[in-house]
């Protein structure tokens, strides 16, 4: 598996997908994708549970001669935060500069302490990641994916486990701190997706289907339709 | 209290049932002595029991100990690895299929009647449910996981040191309390091959002499031993299980 990263011009896309034959080794695919996504875009990402939602993500991580993706700098947010519970937040935000062997300066640490300040959670900064709600743990999350400077964010249905409430903040929260991504969220429920995105993508068994404006699925009908591949 | 209750009611519900069973069928001393005659022993020979006890602590707490560090680290070896996984995952489960019965002469044959032929057996017995608790620990870890640290570009040494290896440690744990309540099977049986000290050689030697219940003595002495050894292995893994256990 190769990953290609080129320095391109701004109107190329940020992310092409070429006939990728998404599925598990020894299976029949789940679906054959092409799809190019330009810098800034959000796109929600629906489809039904077992369509290759989260497999496409994963594949888009891990990388493939399929998949041309002109950043490194890649977030990916699921429902699983994967917080380390033995380390404080801050040191959960500063992880990845741990793992590249990257020193921590002043300004990574300010930068830091601002993303506490702006996913509210400023007063756990040295609290154990154990010791949170899954709604702050989300937001940690959040903060670690915004200290990577990702151009490209994935979200894969990273507030299903949270209640209704919480996750209303969370995608306003989500809304004003990743206004200059480019975003690729999966969702099985649009509703998760329209306070800030317009746009969807449907996976079916036939391809990747759409663009559609992600109002047309406030109907049920038309977004079963679309999730059965008839729209 | 509930703690006390807990250990307090089996042991008393096993005496009485050992005691009634004395009685009720009229079983001779030399066969199986009552608790009283037990107690007895244990008190008036508790400094000659007490020397063997410390052999066999020793043989158990060492074995367990030497047991659980190659059991991890062969782990961390193999870990990452599913090719050396698989050529080394039949030596492995063979360890654990052999017998230890089958296997102590001929340790007694290389490492002699002492101390090593007796932590060799102990640590053969722990090895194994440790190492295949950390391999399974290092599958544990939740693709999407897996996923999130891949954009963090680690480096794959960090990655392994501060994410996989700490994480692994809650089963590597549970490996070490199962291993905690088999590792007195690896010291006794060695004793019972051969050797001149231990609550092994001591249930042997009380045998021949028709010393029944001196053998009761030790062997009530051994079944401390183990909880004891349990027990301790117990509340040091949960403190590190709080830890290092994470939620999904």
């Amino acid at each position: 598996m190769t990953k290609v990263f080129e320095a391109i011009p701004p109107n190329d896309p940020l992310l092409s997908i070429d006939n990728l034959s998404l599925g598990f080794e020894g299976q029949p695919p789940l679906a054959t994708i092409t799809w190019m996504i330009q810098r800034g875009q959000k796109v929600a990402l629906l489809g039904k549970s077992g369509s290759g939602k989260s497999t496409l993500l994963d594949t888009i991580v891990r990388g493939s001669a399929a998949i041309r993706c002109r950043t490194h700098r890649v977030a990916y947010l699921s429902q699983q935060p994967a917080l380390l519970p033995w380390l404080s937040v801050l040191d959960n935000i500063l992880l990845g500069f741990k793992l590249r062997r990257q020193k921590i300066v002043h300004e990574h640490l300010e930068h830091a302490r601002q993303l506490l300040i702006d996913v509210e959670l400023s007063y756990l900064e040295n609290q154990k990641a154990h010791q949170l709600s899954g709604g702050q743990r989300s937001r940690v999350a959040l903060a670690r994916a915004l200290i990577e400077d990702a151009e490209l964010v994935l979200l894969d249905e990273p507030f299903a486990a949270l209640d209704r409430s919480t996750k209303i903040q969370m995608t306003k929260l989500c809304g004003q701190l990743l206004v200059d991504k480019t975003v690729i969220l999966v969702t099985h429920d649009p509703r998760d997706a329209q306070d800030w995105f317009n746009e969807s993508m449907v996976i079916t068994p036939g391809g990747l289907k759409g663009p559609f404006d992600l109002s047309n699925f406030k109907n049920d009908d038309a977004l079963i339709q679309a999730l059965d591949g008839d729209l | 209290m509930s703690r006390t209750l807990a250990l307090l009611v089996p042991a008393i519900l096993v005496i009485t049932i050992w005691w009634s069973a004395v009685i009720i069928f009229d079983i001779p001393h030399f066969i199986l002595p009552t608790p009283d005659r037990v107690a007895v022993v244990l008190f008036d020979r508790a400094g000659f029991i007490s020397v063997h006890a410390t052999t066999t602590a020793l043989e158990i707490v060492c074995g367990l100990l030497l047991g659980s560090l190659l059991g991890f680290t062969v782990a961390c070896l193999i870990g990452d690895s599913k090719r050396l996984q698989s050529i080394t995952m039949p030596a492995l489960i063979i360890s654990q299929a052999l017998p230890v019965f089958a296997i102590a002469p001929i340790l007694m044959l290389w490492l002699g009647y002492g101390f090593a032929s007796k932590l060799a057996m102990t640590t053969l017995i722990v090895f194994f449910p440790v190492t295949a608790s950390t391999l399974s620990g290092f599958r544990a870890l939740p693709p999407s996981w897996e996923t999130t640290f891949q954009t963090l570009r680690p480096r794959k040494s960090r990655l392994f040191f501060y994410v996989r290896l700490p994480l692994a440690l809650p089963h590597t744990l549970a490996g070490v309390r199962v291993a905690a309540s088999v590792a007195p099977i690896g010291a006794v049986v060695g004793e019972w091959v051969g050797s001149s000290s231990g609550l092994g050689y001591l249930m042997l030697h009380a045998n021949g002499r028709g010393q029944t219940d001196l053998m009761f003595a030790a062997l009530v002495v051994l079944c401390g031993e183990a909880l004891m050894i349990w027990h301790i292995t117990n509340r040091i893994s949960h403190r590190f299980d709080k830890k290092y256990t994470y939620a999904v």
